[in-house]
């Protein structure tokens, strides 16, 4: 990722600057916000093409909120979170006519072995298959507490629910993850990991 | 491995799941651009913006009735400060005329400038 010299900055103080009308505030928060809201996206969506319409709509939303942005109020992240994920269930409501197969994630750095590499995208792929298999609120706790990292806090803020309804959520949805990638240990790899 | 460590842990989803960070989608340069435009176009103007203030006022004027009510506070505002500041002459012969003399309308009294002269 390119330097920014606000790079130092948290994101609410660079969006305090982009309201002040910085231009480099727009860069560094595009730059550092971007890639966090495409790929959820991406993984609630699991299409790229909806993830990159969703991603741009959900920024624009914060471009247009940030004069009225209210400090202290909550953070960048939580907020946008909450916009991506609603923007998506709501397209995934319309359509409902099954998930898109063909916009599982691009690899991104092919550092280790090609064998390695390939087994990775090959986890990545089954797991993102098994996540469009659950109900849109289980999948959504799932990639927020497990591959995005957050709290469960953080999460309940979210989604506007209870942190106990969060467990709730996350413990299910593993369950169901569980079940479907079961199968599929030996065909990516597991057996030969011990 | 983390995967070995996980497998009892976790049954093994924490291996997929670590798949899934290392395989994070690239936005792309081109959405990278259009989203970047899109920000550069919203940026709001420098020194335009007083977001504090403006919340204020429009809390103001949300409690005093939206506009209307802002246009008659200020229209009552102004009127007061003009009766204090040049009171017409009927003013003060009508308290006087009606028994109020102690409401005078001097804003010194006899009594401040006696204690003012020590």
């Amino acid at each position: 990722m390119p330097y920014h010299p606000m790079s130092d900055h948290d994101d609410e103080a660079l969006l305090a600057a982009y309201a002040a009308g910085d231009p480099e505030a727009a860069r560094a928060l595009t730059g550092r916000l971007l890639p966090r809201v495409f790929t959820h996206a991406v993984r609630m969506l699991g299409d790229r093409a909806e993830a990159e319409d969703v991603a741009q709509e959900a920024l624009l939303k914060l471009w247009r909120v940030a004069p009225d942005w209210r400090q202290g109020d909550a953070k960048v992240t939580t907020w946008l979170y909450r916009v991506t994920a609603n923007l998506c269930i709501d397209r995934m409501r319309r359509r409902r006519t099954g998930p898109a197969l063909d916009a599982i994630p691009e690899p991104v750095d092919p550092a280790p072995s090609a064998a390695q590499t390939l087994q990775t995208r090959a986890r990545a792929d089954a797991l993102q298959d098994a996540l469009l298999q659950l109900p849109d609120r289980q999948r959504q706790a799932v990639i927020l507490r497990h591959i995005d990292g957050l709290t469960n806090p953080q999460i309940a803020q979210i989604m506007d629910i209870g942190p106990r309804a969060v467990e709730s959520l996350t413990a299910r949805g593993k369950r169901a993850l569980e079940a479907a990638l079961i199968g599929r240990r030996a065909e990516l790899g597991y057996e030969g990991d011990d | 491995m983390t995967e070995r460590k996980d497998r009892t842990a976790d049954t093994g989803l924490e291996a997929f799941f670590d798949a899934a960070r290392q395989e994070s989608p690239d936005p792309g340069a081109d959405l990278l651009a259009r989203v970047e435009a899109d920000a550069l176009a919203h940026l709001p103007r420098p020194g335009t913006r007083s977001a504090t203030g403006l919340r204020f006022f429009g809390q103001l004027r949300a409690a005093v009735g939206g506009w209307p009510g802002v246009a008659g506070l200020a229209a009552a505002s102004v009127t007061g400060l003009w009766l204090g500041i040049s009171p017409p002459d009927g003013v003060s012969d009508l308290l006087a005329g009606s028994g109020a003399g102690a409401l005078s309308l001097d804003p010194l009294s006899e009594f401040d400038l006696t204690m003012l002269e020590g």
